[in-house]
């Protein structure tokens, strides 16, 4: 055994040593594995990122009621008579005072424009109040103030103001003919309420002609995850016509939106990858090509043919995996932390940062290791073969 | 002939690497041509907008609405030929995932305004008179099964009916199809007055006025002429021309081109160092051929056209596969029941394939072609 292991070392080493005569041959395997790789990983860690932001976004002790049927907070419509209900249903967690901890909430779109297309994107105004800032968890003014009820005052998420131009403190924004001033900057840990521009309920019903009418109501939960006395009590009262979920469950379906990216990368990692393989194959039949006669030469002097099988296969892993590695670190370099932000389930934009991940990253060189594997196995085959009579004649 | 028959030996001397440089690039221009067509799917939208048509909307967004006076209103202002209007419903079928581009129009105007979708003259008028008929694309019909007569439910996720219910019949009395292929018909229009007057509120508005000016050299008088008119009230209007809307409403989404073109770009300079290389290679390989051909009188620069010839021609037969197996592709994905554009592989996207095969033909070709060109005979055999 020690004897196979030593052949295929000196086997190995030759292979590799003789690289640089392949030099270009074997750069354009490694490239290609990368440039795989690195698409992959791209795709992945934007449907990462956007899914981590909308996961991290809803809690758990939180409840999310809005009217039945309309999915999105935009959607919803709930008057104060249903908010009042709604309040005094059991299974909610009350204050010192013995008031049920709940937060009315509206939700209005309005335009932001994208810093790098200078166009027009959907942002929402959201109006809450005090309580509405307690069902949130981590939120922090980063800059200036929070708004001062009956006036109409904003404070801008983090991530509208480093997507979307306009928003600086001090500056006065125009919605219809309503004229607002930014007077602070607020940060919620990364999640999607970053996304948002916060001011007093009250000011934005008045103000969008929207009466008393709210469209969600947040409330905390007793029971950590438990909305089942919340649904029973809707289930009993025929005025109310709701749905109630956690946010959490809320915003985790939100975040499966982008999905799709995830799985069109890796449809087009694979195609690719079809190709990069051919270019695997093409270098490491090359390589088996040019070393034919010294491969034969060792068989004569006794080296077994899974020596030679297995060499060619190391040279072949070898190369995906240094393109795998260089691919992986070049979409780290270029993508991890990249910011920009799509059009949500909301209807509105949703500010997010690519997250390249370690399980994606594993992903990614398990790519590049099935790329080598293959691209090296049927090579190795040809190796293996090679007869022993063709180091005695004149090269191919 | 003579050296066709040369350049054809010497692509098929060695089968497999033949065979693996033809599948690189038959896979770069399968990318290429499948991800140019959802590009110009999307660039659809934007490219056959009529140019004389405008939309105006709620000035703060246009989620926001406007009231259904303006639409008489608007009609006045010079310039104007015809308007219509739609509200956005929220529709889905069945299941909330499987939502519809939905709308609530007049259709008389609609059809006027938006000729390019064509409903044949009998169903015109039937849906016309049918208060809950709908026309529903032929895109999303397909997708649904859905046949001309059928009566379908339709649910809502912003409104409800007075009664409370959020599920509306509708009778499907025609399904239209688009003056272009590429003409979306994933949309469904219905009765404006049915839809006002079963929802539970929020009555008697619009989601945004579409107007066709008389002409397209008015657009801008027609923009100024709406949106001042309804300056410091409180509704205040947006109004711009459809292009321009669309073009905004892909760019919410995100720079979809950049991420297309990027790939393709990846995937053609992946393709381009794989076959770039295999050519060098077996250029070289030939080194001692070359020498005998140059001996035998052949001419420097007919050697070098075979050379290039030759990765030309790889380029263009793993190319045009390529594009072929994309028209195939793109016609599975056509038939598959996802909501997407139509797409179509073009003459255009065609021509772009053929440039860059050439391209690439060129590209790969010129460095042993050079070398070659350049070989001397005497290292030549000298090497061999």
């Amino acid at each position: 055994m020690s004897g196979f292991f030593s052949q295929l070392g000196t086997v190995t080493k030759m292979n590799l040593l003789s690289l640089p005569s392949r030099l270009w041959m074997s750069l354009a395997a490694v490239f290609a594995v990368a440039v795989v790789v690195a698409v992959l990983l791209a795709f992945l860690a934007m449907a990462r990122g956007f899914a981590a932001t909308l996961e991290g976004t809803g809690a758990e002790d939180v409840a999310i009621v809005t009217r039945t049927g309309s999915q999105a907070e935009l959607n919803s419509v709930l008057s104060r008579e249903t908010v009042s209900l709604i309040s005094s249903s059991p299974g909610v967690a009350q204050d010192g005072d013995g008031n049920a901890i709940v937060s009315a909430e509206l939700y209005v779109v309005v335009d932001g424009i994208r810093r790098s297309s200078q166009s027009e994107a959907n942002i929402p105004l959201r109006g809450l109040a005090a309580s509405g800032f307690d069902l949130r968890t981590g939120v922090q003014i980063t800059e200036g103030r929070i708004f001062e009820p009956g006036r109409n005052e904003i404070i801008v998420g983090a991530g509208v103001q480093r997507e979307f131009s306009g928003f600086e403190i001090g500056e006065e924004l125009r919605f219809g003919k309503t004229v607002w001033e930014v007077v602070g900057v607020f940060s919620t840990n990364g999640s999607a309420f970053e996304s948002e521009l916060w001011a007093d309920a009250t000011t934005v019903q008045s103000q969008f002609q929207r009466g008393s009418s709210f469209q969600t109501v947040r409330m905390r939960l007793a029971e950590l995850g438990n909305v089942e006395p919340i649904r029973q009590y809707i289930e009993n009262d025929p005025q109310l016509i709701l749905d109630v979920v956690t946010e959490a469950d809320f915003f985790a379906s939100q975040g499966e939106a982008l999905s799709g990216i995830a799985i069109f990368g890796w449809t087009l990692s694979v195609v690719m990858g079809l190709g990069a393989l051919a270019g695997a194959l093409n270098t490491m039949y090359t390589s088996v090509a040019s070393r034919v006669r010294e491969i034969a030469t060792l068989r004569a002097i006794g080296f077994s043919n899974s020596s030679a099988f297995f060499g060619t296969l190391i040279e072949s892993l070898l190369l995906a995996i240094i393109g795998g590695a260089a691919g992986a670190c070049a979409a780290w370099m270029f993508f991890d932390g990249f910011s920009t932000s799509t059009l949500g389930a909301g209807f509105t934009q949703v500010v997010f940062t690519f997250e390249l991940t370690a399980a994606l990253f594993v992903n990614g060189i398990a790519v590049a290791l099935v790329i080598g594997l293959i691209g090296g196995i049927f090579p190795a085959w040809r190796a293996a073969r090679v007869p022993v009579v063709t180091a005695f004649q004149g090269g191919e | 002939m003579k050296d066709l028959f040369l350049i054809f030996k010497n692509l098929t001397r060695k089968p497999l690497r033949l065979f693996l440089t033809l599948f690189a690039t038959f896979i770069a221009f399968m990318i290429f041509a499948t991800l140019g067509s959802f590009q110009q799917a999307l660039n659809a939208g934007i490219e056959l907008s009529a140019d004389d048509r405008l939309v105006s909307m709620n000035k703060i967004n246009f989620t926001q609405p406007l009231p259904i006076s303006y639409v008489e209103r608007i009609r006045a202002v010079d310039g104007v030929e015809m308007v219509t209007h739609l509200n956005w419903f929220g529709g889905y079928f069945q299941e909330p995932r499987n939502q519809l581009g939905m709308f609530a129009v007049a259709p008389e105007s609609f059809l006027q305004v938006y000729p390019e979708l064509l409903v044949a003259d009998d169903k015109r008028e039937a849906w016309i008179n049918n208060r809950q008929g709908l026309i529903a694309g032929e895109a999303v019909a397909k997708q649904y099964g859905w046949q001309e007569g059928q009566r379908i439910p339709i649910n809502s996720n912003i409104f409800s009916k007075v009664d409370g219910s959020t599920v509306w019949d509708f009778d499907v009395v025609a399904i239209y199809t688009g003056a272009d292929a590429q003409t979306d018909t994933n949309s469904i229009y219905f009765h404006y007055e049915y839809f006002n007057k079963t929802q539970s509120f929020g009555g008697d508005n619009v989601g945004f006025v579409a107007i066709k000016s008389a002409d397209a050299s008015q657009n801008e008088a027609v923009i100024a002429g709406i949106d001042t008119m309804f300056a410091n009230s409180p509704a205040e209007t947006e109004t711009m021309p459809e292009k321009a809307f669309n073009k905004a409403f892909l760019d919410q989404i995100g720079n979809l081109g950049l991420i297309l073109t990027s790939v393709v770009l990846a995937a053609f300079f992946v393709i381009l160092i794989i076959v770039g290389n295999s050519m060098i290679l077996s250029i070289r390989e030939r080194t001692a051929e070359i020498g005998v051909m140059k001996t035998l009188g052949f001419g420097s620069g007919r050697i070098f056209r075979m050379v290039l010839a030759e990765s030309l021609l790889l380029a263009l037969i793993g190319g045009a596969l390529g594009v072929l197996a994309a028209n195939l592709l793109v016609a599975g994905i056509n038939q598959a029941p996802v909501q997407l554009p139509t797409l179509v592989v073009n003459g255009a996207l065609w021509l772009q394939a053929l440039v860059f095969m050439l391209g690439l033909g060129l590209i790969t070709g010129i460095i042993p072609a050079v070398n070659a060109l350049r070989l001397n005979i005497i290292t030549a055999l000298s090497r061999g």
